[in-house]
């Protein structure tokens, strides 16, 4: 042993020799990639030319271009978030509620729950294409209760309601963390109201959903970036010919991997992270007035 | 954002390192018998859940032991009149699924292996090792949470044709090989729960900084390192997006992209052989489900580190 300085030294060398790996990665995966996104975006590049400089062309054309598809995407994107994100948001919290029950076979329901969001999305693809196809099982279903049920997966119209449909399904990953927070509930905080005569709904209210605020605001936040992003689905279902579900990411692919406009296709990405970035910040300013932090002081 | 590197999460007795097994059940168990008739509503309604749950898989099962005949009968019926188990034969000998269940195993397990040693280093040295920089090293590994993956999508693919890797399986390893922010703060969390007092009785054994990893770190943080191995299974065994942009052969398809591929390559025309599409999708669902039914236990300790995040 040496000096302390030296044990110091040594422990910071120890600290930089255990990141590294992390860091070189950070570097190469993160950083650099994330300027030369910034820096594409302002040039126009097949991959074999030479990149020319074109300045805010591409942000403009994306914008404000004639038959731009952004807002198409855009649109798109938002209907799917803005329906899928509260949805399974509420059935998450409900199937817990109840799962968290005293009731039989709690596990057996709790793993029938789960199962569905364990399952590899373009296996979730494949079952759902077949189950919806126009003359598949749940329109065979329909039939029987007298309802003409729409080509899902194929009308321009629907094709997003079936993708919802599909995201519903897996909502199990939720539930799960629902639950666990359930769980963590002191039971006293619901002896103590129950003396005060209050009933279920009043405990639901004051209790248990301050007491799940910080995971709702996991899930929102999550649910929010994972809809937004959602490609593999809709790339599986669609394979991008169709004007109903194009959305973000598979806009993004399609320009970037299939017609090879990697300029424009960066500038798409940097829209897009802005976008997803303002949005987060927003959620979270606005979490502020309806998390409880246990231990927090106010 | 990141007010949860304010302070160290406080240590929840729940998520002791070895302490596993099933949570304690609620007190209200105590109450079963008298409500039993009051919770009806609850029985009606998750049955009615479960069913809507478990009945798409069990038409995937049904389907894939169907006949080619009868899969295109209509209306479809979920009891098969022939049980054809040689359809999970035919998967083999007809299709190329064998090949592509091959390759998702050569690129998962270097995944594996390379995002839990690369998260566990960098997690011991997050959480234990002082360091000028740990704080901005950590706040940083925050930072990479936020950052969507198509917003370096493009930069990558370019880098990586750059170095020749188009149609080889290392732009899907390579990334797994340095960890993720993700990983990373998982391991920290749990890592800063294990007591400081072994580090330094190990220290005045005159253990390295590596041996005290390799020896005391390593045996106490196995469900994380087990939670991260599970995420970077499931992530890359469905992964789709990755292989769709670097891999064009089809030799090297794994095995997410080869079935999607196979619905594809049927004649114009002719709807493809669902049973065979559904025995393809029994072979990419069943081991996930067979990876979360064994780690079940570690990934109850990991979502419990995780219910610590303040966001």
């Amino acid at each position: 042993m040496k000096g302390p300085m030296s044990g110091r030294k040594r422990e910071a060398i120890a600290f930089y020799l255990f990141m590294l790996p992390w860091i070189v990665g950070i570097l190469v995966l993160y950083a650099v990639p994330l300027v030369a996104s910034l820096v594409l975006s302002f040039t126009n590049w097949d991959l074999f030319q030479t990149p020319q400089w074109v300045g805010l062309r591409n942000y403009t054309g994306l914008l404000a271009g004639e038959g731009t598809s952004f807002w198409l995407a855009l649109r798109n994107t938002a209907y799917y978030a803005a329906i899928l994100v509260p949805v399974n948001l509420a059935m998450s919290v409900a199937f817990a509620l109840l799962l968290n029950q005293p009731i039989i076979l709690r596990r057996w329901f709790r793993t029938a729950f789960y199962l569905p969001s364990t399952i590899p999305v373009v296996a979730v693809v494949m079952l759902w294409s077949w189950l919806l196809a126009p003359s598949g099982v749940i329109n065979s279903i329909l039939g029987l209760v007298g309802i003409d049920g729409p080509a899902w997966l194929v009308d321009p119209a629907w094709v997003k309601n079936g993708l919802i449909v599909m995201g519903v399904w897996q909502l199990g990953g939720g539930v799960v963390l629902f639950l666990a927070a359930l769980q963590g509930i002191p039971r006293h905080l619901y002896e103590a109201t129950m003396l005060d005569g209050a009933g279920a709904w009043r405990q639901f209210r004051s209790i248990t959903v301050p007491m799940l605020s910080p995971i709702i605001l996991f899930n929102l936040v999550n649910g929010i970036i994972g809809a937004l992003q959602v490609f593999t689905q809709v790339y599986v279902v669609t394979q991008g010919h169709n004007a109903g579900a194009l959305m973000m990411v598979p806009f993004l692919y399609e320009n970037a991997f299939e017609f090879n406009k990697m300029g424009y296709a960066s500038a798409i990405a940097v829209i897009f992270f802005v976008m997803i970035m303002l949005l987060t910040l927003i959620v979270l300013k606005w979490s502020r007035r309806w998390v409880y932090y246990e231990g927090e002081v106010n | 954002m990141t007010s949860s590197s304010q302070a160290p999460a406080p240590a929840r007795s729940a998520v002791r390192p070895g302490l596993r097994g099933r949570p304690a059940s609620t007190s209200t168990t105590t109450r079963r018998r008298p409500r039993l008739r009051s919770r009806i509503p609850v029985y009606v309604i998750l049955l009615f859940g479960t069913v809507l749950m478990v009945l798409p898989l069990l038409w995937m099962i049904s389907t894939s032991l169907a006949s080619t005949k009868y899969v295109t009968t209509f209306p479809p019926r979920i009891i098969p009149n022939t049980f054809q188990v040689a359809n999970y034969g035919r998967i083999f000998s007809d299709t190329d699924l064998g090949k592509y269940l091959l390759n998702s195993v050569v690129i998962v397990i270097p995944s594996m292996v390379g995002q839990v040693v690369a998260s566990s280093f960098a997690g011991y040295a997050l959480a234990r090792l002082r360091a000028p920089g740990r704080r901005v090293w950590f706040v940083i590994t925050l930072c990479t949470l936020m950052i969507p993956y198509e917003a370096t999508i493009v930069p990558t693919f370019v880098m990586f044709r750059y170095l020749g890797w188009i149609n080889t399986f290392w732009p899907l390893i390579v990334p797994q090989l340095f960890g993720s922010g993700y990983s990373i703060f998982l391991m920290r969390q749990f890592i800063m729960q294990i007591p400081t007092e072994y580090d330094e009785a190990a220290r005045l054994d005159g253990l390295s900084y590596f041996g005290i990893w390799r020896r005391i770190i390593v045996p106490l943080s196995v469900p994380a390192m087990a939670t991260v191995a599970i995420f970077t299974f499931t992530f890359q065994w469905g992964n789709f997006l990755g292989p769709l942009i670097y891999i064009n052969d089809s030799d090297k398809y794994p095995l997410a992209l080869g079935l999607y591929a196979m619905t594809q390559t049927s004649n114009v025309g002719q709807t493809p052989d669902w049973n065979l599409i559904m025995a393809g999708g029994m072979l990419l669902t069943v081991p996930m489900v067979m990876v979360y039914f064994f780690g079940q236990r570690f990934l109850y300790e990991g979502a419990n580190t995780l219910g610590q995040i303040r966001v």
